[in-house]
């Protein structure tokens, strides 16, 4: 029997739990990230290279279309050298993103047999489809970074301080996860709000544009949407070179830990709810 | 509690709730404490008994008297509305056998997955493998996606898994009539010595398998218990109750 994470009795218990959990059951969640690969390959000849051949296409086409027919001009860039990599670099957090906050309404319910017929801890459902999207985001980033040694001959070096955005930004996603996980799995119309403000997403969060080319009323706004932090850092990291000023930086880490714990407590909160309703 | 006791219910009780509109739901969440929008739906009530160590089981009852709910509170799946239950001891609870089966893998691969589902550790599973593929007994189907697979051969697999988790409590849901009899045979024999050590809940309507199997014997009638005791004294009485019965609808009555 796979017992249920419980926290230890140590006052602040509640803070360790998400992650002990996540901890104690390492191996069912590799196990089950495995199988929704080999799930996905398996029956096509090319296999795993079709992770690789769909964020190729997609890169080869920005360079193409943003170097010839729809040259942007350098003010737009921000110093970047080029746009494709500017909005690349910033659209692989980004889908990292949609990817989890679109499958999170469903969650439950595309795994209602572990839930109903296995003795499963259900909120690892959240740490399994957090590390299925982040490989698919690693593909990308390392044609990326291909990309740009292709086309600047050179990354910064502060691209090797990534992981240092990449954990409070996992910690955000899983806690998203969870809490639209949990509201999904109650009602349907969660599954449907989320795809009717997915298109809208995009331009409110800096993917085709960056924070700083915005005119100054509605630049002061533009990190209300958490996810401009992180994308902006990422960006700055991977081609500018920039560091994060420290309020953002510190920014970032308050947003992703309130979500996360908030997220996990209101699953909890859902959890023995959720069997019987989906 | 004494460790000598592997399940201990006392006042079990379930409800779902129904509601006749969807939106309903949402009102309950929001205004749920003025109003009532659902219907109770007691699927149990009142349930309590203790099992030994090393007791088996066996929960016999008419479709929808509640025997798959008890099973899955007995788990641990689904929560009890009131009353409350204590397992001592690591379950492996057979429910539905395979279904959690994914077609476009092996049987090796959902081997794997299926044992750490159920608790194994990864490199534990690996070792029993060759026990496994011996007690399923499917020769080289074992490699092939379990799309080809017969209806038997999915559930050898399952079974031979459950049988190789070290279990001390085994939780079966009506699935020992798979399989051809020489398979059948197989399971029981394994049940039988299972018994020395562990406990079986057995949940069927072959009154023939559960006074084969079990020491004692739970009778479930509309969600509570009609009678306990030994297979011989309960099974004749819930014979004779099944055929004087009417088959109608009046026993899935939800009520206000």
């Amino acid at each position: 029997m796979i017992p249920a994470g419980k926290s230890g009795t140590a006052p602040f218990g509640w803070l360790a739990l998400p992650f002990a959990t996540g901890w104690q059951h390492r191996e069912l969640i590799r196990v089950i990230v495995q199988r929704e690969f080999a799930q996905r390959f398996r029956g096509s000849v090319l296999g795993w290279i079709w992770a690789v051949i769909g964020p190729l296409v997609m890169l080869s086409a920005y360079t193409i279309v943003f170097t010839g027919p729809f040259k942007v001009s350098s003010t737009a860039e921000s110093g970047v050298g080029h746009y494709a990599l500017f909005m690349f670099a910033a659209l692989i957090p980004f889908n990292l993103f949609t990817e989890l906050f679109a499958r999170a309404p469903n969650l439950m319910r595309e795994n209602a047999w572990f839930l109903k017929k296995t003795i499963f801890p259900s909120d690892t459902l959240g740490w399994i489809a957090l590390c299925r999207a982040l490989i698919y985001a690693g593909i990308s980033f390392c044609i990326l970074l291909v990309f740009e040694i292709a086309l600047l001959g050179t990354i910064p070096l502060t691209v090797l301080l990534i992981p240092f955005v990449l954990v409070p930004f996992c910690l955000f996603l899983l806690g998203v996860v969870w809490f639209f996980a949990a509201l999904g799995a109650l009602t349907q119309d969660v599954a449907h709000i989320v795809t009717s403000i997915m298109p809208l997403l995009i331009f409110g969060s800096p993917v085709f544009y960056s924070v700083a080319d915005l005119p100054e009323p509605t630049r002061s706004f533009a990190y209300l949407n958490p996810l401009a932090c992180f994308l902006e850092m990422t960006r700055g990291l991977v081609l500018r070179g920039d560091l994060p000023s420290l309020s953002v930086y510190a920014t970032a880490w308050g947003i992703a830990l309130v979500v996360f714990w908030g997220g996990h407590a209101v699953f909890m909160r859902y959890r023995s709810i959720m069997v019987d309703v989906v | 509690m004494s460790s000598d006791l592997m399940i201990r219910a006392a006042g079990v009780g379930k409800s779902y709730q129904f509601y006749t509109h969807y939106a309903d739901r949402f009102k309950q969440m929001v205004f749920g404490r003025f109003k009532k929008y659902y219907r109770d739906y007691w699927v149990l009530r009142d349930i309590s008994f203790e099992a030994r160590r090393g007791e088996s089981i066996g929960i016999i009852g008419r479709n929808g008297a509640g025997k798959s709910t008890l099973l899955q509170i007995i788990c641990g799946i689904t929560t009890p509305t009131y009353g409350e239950v204590e397992v001592n001891g690591r379950i492996a609870p057979v429910l539905s056998l395979g279904t959690g089966f994914d077609s476009e893998l092996t049987g090796r691969e959902n081997a794997i997955i299926g044992g750490v589902v159920l608790g194994l550790k990864r490199a534990d599973i690996v070792r029993r493998f060759d026990s496994i593929a011996e007690f399923a007994a499917i020769g080289q189907f074992i490699d092939q996606p379990m799309k080809l697979y017969s209806t038997g051969m999915f559930m050898r697999l399952a079974f031979a898994i459950c049988a190789h988790v070290d279990a001390e409590l085994m939780i079966i849901d009506e699935s020992l009539s798979v399989g051809d009899t020489a398979f059948q045979d197989k399971c029981k024999e394994f049940l039988r010595k299972f018994r020395r050590t562990g406990s079986i809940l057995l949940v069927s309507h072959s009154v023939a398998e559960v006074s084969n199997l079990c020491d004692r014997v739970i009778w479930i009638d509309r969600g509570r218990i009609r009678e306990m005791g030994k297979p011989d004294e309960v099974i004749p009485k819930y014979q004779s109750a099944v055929h004087e019965e009417h088959d109608d609808a009046s026993r899935f009555l939800i009520e206000a």
